[in-house]
């Protein structure tokens, strides 16, 4: 990758929020009109233990870049 | 329970570089509860191999199934229809499971998925211990419920020897020696006793070196 791709390269991450703590705090981001970056992708589960290695390597199959895991 | 471990990733992405299109089979027994070869390691391995192959600019199709077991010829008839579709088949069973699957689908290459070590069980969450070698003339009536052939690395059955030290076995520190086990439980159960007997020399005649073994039940045969 070319430095200048590099510099443009956007990553798509996608968060796994803890329905309890991170989730609710970023509910509360969205209340408060707080702004986060949109290549952000957040999806709300029961508790982050509830991840699995399968759900992080299926997001890297389907695109995402990153993993953010928040709990 | 029989014990495996994953095959690491690169000797499998190897196995399997010249096919597009292949069947990752779980085991649903031994395999799936020490957390090697069941359904879910089936289904990581078979994430893992697509994202490889596409790092590598080529395309992987894969299809997952996992049967009860895949040490039986009824369970492995299942998986009849998916190999009928792919090129290949990677089996995640034990050395019995994959041999099974091998007979079973003889037009299509076999590859394992995992390295089977041992029969034993989970001493504690995610540790497995070997118990039993399989030599078809136990004795745990006699040590303990230790069986010394499994757990000692000389396979003595009049031990200690001299190199057990403070509990430990020579030939590797981390490990307790049998012997020093079954005297210890012996003692306490007040079966030292047991222990003057001076064991014959062991048949060996019923464990693997006779060449593979064979068990006929008349009773059971149709």
């Amino acid at each position: 990758m070319g430095e200048s791709r590099l510099k443009e390269f956007e990553p798509e991450i996608l968060a796994f929020a803890c329905h309890y703590c991170a989730y609710a705090a970023a509910d509360l981001a969205g209340s408060m009109r707080l702004q986060y970056p949109t290549n952000v992708k957040i999806i709300k589960i029961p508790c982050s233990g509830k991840i699995d290695i399968i759900y992080i390597l299926k997001a890297l199959e389907a695109g995402a870049d990153g993993i953010l895991v928040a709990g | 329970m029989i014990t495996a471990v994953r095959k690491p990733l690169n000797e499998i992405i190897e196995m399997v570089a010249p096919y597009e299109k292949i069947l990752v089979t779980g085991c649903g027994t031994c395999v799936t509860i020490d957390y090697s070869g069941g359904a879910k390691e089936a289904a990581i391995l078979a994430s893992q191999l697509r994202i490889a192959r596409r790092l590598g600019g080529k395309k992987l199709e894969t299809l997952e199934q996992t049967v009860e077991r895949q040490c039986e010829w009824e369970f492995v008839k299942e998986f009849t229809d998916h190999a009928a579709e792919c090129q290949a088949i990677i089996s995640m069973a034990c050395g019995a499971g994959i041999q099974t699957v091998a007979a079973a689908f003889p037009d299509k290459p076999v590859f394992p998925g995992v390295n089977t070590r041992f029969v034993g069980m989970p001493q504690k969450q995610g540790v497995w211990e070997e118990r039993c070698i399989c030599c078809g003339n136990c004795v745990l009536h006699l040590t303990g419920g230790l069986c010394p052939f499994a757990r000692c690395a000389k396979t003595l059955l009049n031990g200690p020897c001299e190199g057990s030290q403070d509990g430990k076995c020579e030939v590797n520190r981390e490990l307790d020696c049998v012997w020093q086990q079954i005297y210890d439980i012996l003692k306490e159960k007040g079966r030292l006793a047991d222990l003057q007997k001076i064991f014959p020399l062991r048949d060996w005649s019923t464990g693997e070196d006779g060449g593979y073994r064979i068990t006929v039940r008349e009773d059971m045969m149709l």
